[in-house]
């Protein structure tokens, strides 16, 4: 194809069908109101008695112009917008952020005691959205009581939270340059009462669904992805590993210190709902290893780097030293200016490859702000999967691939 | 680690400039990370051959995106992250569309190549009016079927005093707004009020 050559815009559907064979259609819309759609996803879903021919989701009804928002932004303020896309795991968006901030900045080192911090925290913050998840789909297939108790230890680790940055779920407390203050004193008491009991409870899940029979039959061989069709529609996270490809971003291109903790990463075979549950519940248990071992090698020592040109003195140096005033000042009216360029920075959050794109052209502000948002491809891949299954197989889909509508529409 | 990625992507670069030697317009080394630039036609061809290289199988396309340069020309950068899940390589290929006075410029699609780069191309058609020809399904994808505009273009406001108010859920052009009725009165409200003064930038430096 040659450029400038404007060819003509097809206005179809994504998947193709052949319409003429089929006699007996019905087209439905489900959502954006429906319960089982996760948040404001509407899907137009075309039966033939009760089998889907055709699915086309249609997105875009929480697009609330984040990365618009940005470009108006210091890169501190920007910070505060990243929770609010996967609000299920706002610190593992700030986590990326930062990470991409420090890339675009050149900051090479990092206090360990942050590192131990925010990994701590991030996978916490795992294992709360797969706390989430599991209760709601669950839910969505009718096991009522599993939402009850997944919410109860979810409480805990939001009370973890609120116990380090004083808010439960927009934290904004992983900012460029470390974290936005000290971990309070019985942070670790807290985090430990956690690891104590959340095994037991585990298992207590695995009681309710991984050999009840009714869970099986929802579950196993529903909305089937394969290896290479993963691959190619840009799945990641539990959904590209329960179809068999090991890849994680932490284990891959390790980040924020991860290649000094001991973890497996778990991987499915068959690519189905079951498999994605899994995988999921396994990941748990992965993420509670990390959680020990950040916890038991905590150190003491600074919590933040010490370049006053990107995290702000502490609150006594301002009132007593006029350099630190100065720099307090710069920050707050100014921001950063990181040099001229451009950064892709990935990390593994809970529901896949999350990946952020930000171009700087030497101001305060990013130029521009780009969010790879891991439940947007995991979106796309949705009518393949469920292509030919029953209609109530999408919504046990739907709740496998585990998405967040603030995410995909950003 | 580090010194595989590096390497990867220096193999990348020589296998693209020994295959398609005058298309790679420049090479960009930043922060780790390598771009290629190339011209808008060629993207296709080197997507192709990337995905097949028998060493490289960039299999996966993580990120497909668009910035606005509306002082440079061609005005957009389109730009793609390849990655290969064999070979733990990742490149960045960038292309450069948007002469003056082009409202809908054209990149030739990828989506036949990694289908998940559909969704991607309608959400840079949808927020910066970059048409990808060949695409199957080339409509808006976040913003509503019947607005008017691209909003990531840098020429977008960011509170809407030049723009039309949105209305029922899409966007009315000035010229065929109702008569009367809620409609009128929203706009007439919008266009009394006085355009927002250009922010001046600060000086660089301390």
């Amino acid at each position: 194809m040659q450029t400038g050559e404007q060819t003509e815009l097809h206005i179809t559907d994504s998947v193709q069908v052949d319409e003429t064979t089929r006699v007996d259609t019905m087209t439905i819309n489900m959502g954006p109101q429906h319960p089982s759609t996760h948040g404001v996803l509407r899907l137009i879903v075309t039966l033939e008695g009760e089998t889907v021919v055709k699915t086309v989701p249609d997105i875009g009804y929480l697009h609330t112009g984040i990365e618009k928002t940005a470009e108006s932004k210091s890169y501190f303020q920007t910070l505060v917008m990243t929770d609010r896309m996967d609000y299920l795991a706002p610190l593992s968006n700030n986590l990326g952020y930062s990470l991409a901030v420090e890339k675009l900045l050149g900051v090479e080192e990092m206090p360990r005691k942050a590192i131990y911090a925010r990994v701590l925290l991030v996978e916490l913050q795992r294992i709360a959205s797969h706390l989430v998840w599991l209760g709601t789909s669950a839910l969505d297939l009718g096991a009522q009581s599993v939402f009850l108790y997944c919410f109860r230890e979810r409480e805990m680790i939001l009370d973890i939270f609120e116990l380090v940055s004083g808010v439960r779920l927009m934290t904004s407390y992983i900012m460029p340059g470390g974290l936005q203050a000290d971990l309070p004193p019985g942070f670790d008491k807290k985090v430990q009462e956690f690891l104590d009991i959340f095994p037991e409870r585990l298992n207590e899940y695995h009681t309710l669904l991984t050999n009840n029979q009714l869970w099986l039959e929802r579950t196993k061989g529903v909305a089937r992805l394969s290896k290479e069709d993963a691959i190619a529609w840009g799945t990641s996270g539990p959904v590209l590993r329960a179809s068999g490809v090991a890849w994680d971003v932490r284990k891959m291109f390790p980040y924020a210190g991860y290649e000094q903790f001991d973890f497996d990463i778990p991987v499915g075979s068959n690519g189905d709902v079951y498999d994605r549950y899994l995988v999921r519940m396994l990941e748990m248990a992965e993420s509670l290893k990390i959680v020990k071992q950040a916890l038991d090698g905590m150190p003491d020592g600074p919590y933040q780097i010490s370049d006053r040109k990107v995290v702000p003195p502490p609150k006594w140096a301002v009132a007593t030293n006029m350099e630190a005033l100065i720099h307090h000042f710069k920050l707050y009216t100014e921001g950063y200016r990181p040099p001229k360029g451009e950064v892709y920075l990935r990390i593994e959050a809970p529901k896949g490859e999350l990946g952020y794109y930000l171009v700087s052209d030497g101001t305060a502000r990013p130029y521009r702000m780009h969010v790879r948002a891991p439940s947007f491809a995991n979106l796309e891949a949705l009518p393949h999967m469920v292509q030919g299954e029953l209609l109530s197989d999408i919504i046990a889909a739907i709740g496998s691939i585990d998405i967040v509508l603030g995410e995909v529409d950003r | 680690m580090a010194e595989t990625t590096k390497d990867l992507a220096v193999t990348t670069v020589e296998a693209v400039r020994s295959k398609f030697g005058e298309a790679v317009l420049e090479v960009v080394e930043h922060r780790g990370e390598t771009t290629i630039l190339l011209p808008p036609d060629k993207v296709p061809a080197v997507a192709t051959f990337l995905r097949d290289h028998p060493a490289l199988r960039y299999n996966y396309m993580a990120d497909l995106t668009a910035v606005d340069w509306p002082e440079r020309e061609p005005r957009f950068d389109v730009v793609y992250h390849l990655l290969s899940m064999e070979t733990r390589a990742v490149i960045r290929l960038k292309t450069r569309v948007g002469q003056p006075g082009e409202e809908h410029p054209a990149v030739p699609t990828i989506s036949h190549i990694w289908p998940t780069a559909n969704w991607y191309e309608r959400e840079v058609y949808d927020l910066f009016g970059i048409a990808f020809t060949g695409h199957p399904d080339l409509r808006r994808i976040l913003m509503p079927e019947d607005w008017a505009s691209h909003p990531l273009r840098k020429d977008y406001p960011l509170t809407g005093v030049e723009l039309p108010e949105p209305h029922w859920g899409g966007q009315i052009p000035l010229d065929q707004a109702l008569p009367e009725g809620i409609g009128r009165q929203t706009m007439r409200i919008t266009q009394s009020r006085p355009p927002t003064p250009p922010r001046p930038e600060p000086e660089p430096g301390e």
